[in-house]
């Protein structure tokens, strides 16, 4: 009985989702391009300075880590969840990195293998997350509230208020080595987009992912393992939020508690500027490029016309509340909480 | 009968845990260190805990409604900044602006939680950046030391009367303000309504809207009076002033057993778990935790709370 229910319902799923959510998300899912277009139309015309190649690649130094943070949230929002870990994991893998990796601190030089251990922290930070979410039924934002500090706290600690050097060349590399003249960090992002963009389509995972934002009663019924889905999404978001602390920490040069000040804004601004919604099952990776595409260029034009960039923040604050006012779906929640 | 006697436990531990905490907490710091049963250390304890309790109580009343306030570090660092760049010109009177400031971010995110209709936490947390960027500007990103001058409009923050710091009656009158708000106002037996059964409570005809805004004004109407108190202690305001104060307030109000699926709380539970959350503190940089490095265990003790008092028959589905 289980067996039939499961594959009568997961077929059509599967072969009718696509046409009926691309044909009724076109409009939506083109709208912010068309504001990051007229975006960059108005303040090259302020200030024609925006146009250049310079500037090109001050913006792709500037989106690579908020792009890769952006991804793994995306993953978490379309279930119709929130990460508010994003700075927890960042800090985290950061500092850890900067302790492992040959650094001015202590005698470690583990080259790769502190990536790897970075990568593994990240990971075991999301999948953390999930297990308090799912075993002990606690809203996901109460629970990455509580992995945000401590994941801050622990980096904190390991620290003691100190700020530690990073000497290795590769990791410095990332951020001052050029390829086709963008850095490497910045290629290595588009590389996060790809793997997520194949995970997003091509995977299970991603399916189910889009199957419990879209609707979860619908998607446990068709057999879908929901705890599962869960903890491995928070934890391949964990994943994301370590790549963009190595980011971060090869940008700075340094690992210190403060690295991801203000990232976790830039994240869920630029996931909900790009059109996924937060009520979950609509929204992609790619629409996720285009807000933090969105969220950089427009800082960038306000630095370009002499904006303080502590106005930023509040300019961010406005636009999550515009983007998601015009995203939301009201015909499906009735309360609001 | 078993079913019954289960629930009824899980009731009782809600109900008794965080006095029994508080009192078992104070015991094993007592007994540590002796010193700490002092009527002077008990004092300076009450002290510490009124700007926690300050900020704790307005929170308290959005969570008895099922939301939740994220801005309330933000506006408290705020309303530090205003008083220390305005207390000079314009004396008490620097006072009622920043809480008038307080009142109208509450409303701003009260209606862009009701009238746009987006959840609360992500309204709040948007409305914590525009107020954060706001400090930065007004305060161009510096702190801001209150002057001697300034510091006698202080005097009923840092002042004592018969050797009671103005601090604890101020946190008693705040007590006595919000604990009327919320037991003897209809204001108070809505928003239980409301966290207790939105459908229900908006079939039987309460303004389900009207009751939010309130009580999203009152929480960063208390946070800007929070602000105000902390600029007064510190003699200095600051765009971070408060920064490290979000998680400790929300954790007070969850350990001292109030739901953050709404309905069940009171300012009373809040007390007791702001003053949980300080002896914890001070027994913490007692055994010598970084001030930094406590928020792993603020952290903890926040999912643990929130596990044990949450009301799963509420939300079928956990997101």
């Amino acid at each position: 009985m289980a067996k039939t229910l499961d594959s009568d319902l997961a077929a059509p799923d599967v072969a009718g989702q696509p046409t009926a959510k691309v044909r009724r998300w076109r409009t939506a899912s083109w709208a912010p391009v068309v504001v990051l277009v007229l975006l960059c139309a108005i303040i090259s015309v302020i200030n024609p300075n925006f146009m250049s190649f310079g500037n090109a690649q001050r913006i792709a130094q500037a989106a690579m880590i908020p792009l890769v943070l952006g991804i793994g949230a995306t993953f978490i929002i379309l279930m119709g969840s929130i990460d508010l870990s994003v700075e927890g994991g960042l800090t985290l893998a950061a500092v850890i990195l900067s302790l492992l990796t040959l650094n001015g601190a202590n005698g470690n030089d583990f080259g790769i293998l502190a990536v790897l251990a970075v990568l593994i922290v990240g990971a075991s930070v999301g999948f953390i997350n999930g297990m308090i979410h799912v075993y002990f039924k606690v809203p996901s934002f109460m629970a990455t509230l509580g992995t945000w500090f401590m994941g801050v706290g622990l980096a904190n600690a390991l620290l003691g208020g100190m700020a530690v050097r990073i000497n290795d060349p590769w990791i410095r590399g990332l951020a001052i080595e050029r390829f086709l003249g963008f850095p490497w960090g910045a290629w290595l992002a588009l590389v996060c987009l790809a793997g997520a963009f194949g995970i997003q389509n091509y995977t299970r995972l991603g399916r189910y992912i889009y199957a419990l934002g879209g609707g979860e009663e619908l998607a446990v019924l068709s057999g879908i393992s929901v705890v599962r889905v869960r903890i491995a999404a928070f934890t391949l978001a964990g994943v994301f939020y370590a790549i963009g602390g190595i980011l971060a920490a090869a940008q700075l040069g340094l690992g210190n508690a403060q690295i991801g000040n203000g990232r976790l804004f830039t994240t869920v601004t630029a996931v909900v500027v790009g059109g996924t919604a937060l009520s979950g099952g609509q929204g992609s990776v790619l629409q996720t490029l285009v807000g933090v595409l969105i969220v950089v260029v427009l800082s960038n034009g306000m630095v370009l016309m002499g904006v303080p960039p502590s106005v930023q923040i509040g300019a961010q604050g406005l636009m999550i509340i515009a983007a998601v006012a015009l995203s939301i779906d009201r015909k499906l929640m009735r309360i609001v909480k | 009968m078993p079913k019954f006697i289960l629930q009824l436990d899980r009731e009782s531990l809600r109900q008794w845990l965080p006095l029994v905490t508080l009192v078992l907490l104070v015991t094993l710091v007592g007994v540590f260190q002796p010193s700490f049963l002092r009527p002077s250390t008990l004092l300076q304890l009450a002290s510490d805990t009124a700007v926690l309790f300050v900020l704790a109580t307005g929170v308290t009343f959005v969570i008895m409604l099922g939301g939740i306030d994220l801005s309330i570090q933000s506006m408290a660092s705020l309303a530090s900044v205003i008083v220390a760049l305005t207390v000079a010109r314009l004396g008490y009177g620097s006072f009622v602006l920043a809480i008038a400031i307080g009142v109208v971010a509450g409303l701003a995110s009260g209606l862009a939680h009701v009238l746009l209709k987006i959840p609360s936490f992500i309204a709040t947390l948007a409305m914590s950046g525009v107020l954060a960027s706001s400090a930065l500007v007004l305060s161009k990103e510096r702190s801001i030391t209150l002057g001697e001058l300034d510091r006698g409009y202080q005097t009923w923050i840092t002042g004592t009367v018969y050797g009671l710091p103005n601090v604890i009656i101020i946190g008693f009158i705040v007590l006595v303000i919000a604990h009327i708000l919320q037991s003897q106002t209809r204001f108070g037996r809505y928003s239980a309504a409301i966290g207790a059964g939105e459908p229900a409570a908006y079939a039987s005809g309460v303004k389900v809207d009207r009751q939010k805004v309130y009580a999203y004004i009152l929480s960063a109407g208390f946070a800007a009076l929070a602000g105000v108190v902390l600029a007064g202690r510190l003699a200095s305001g600051s765009p971070t002033l408060a920064a490290e104060m979000l998680l400790p307030s929300i954790a007070a109000v969850v350990v001292g057993g109030t739901a953050i699926t709404g309905g069940v709380g009171s300012i009373w539970r809040t007390l007791i778990g702001a003053l949980i959350i300080t002896v914890v503190r001070i027994g913490m940089t007692f055994l010598g935790v970084n001030i930094f490095a406590q928020n792993i265990v603020f952290g903890a003790v926040l999912i643990g709370a929130v596990a044990i008092t949450i009301d799963r028959s509420k939300i079928p589905i956990v997101k």
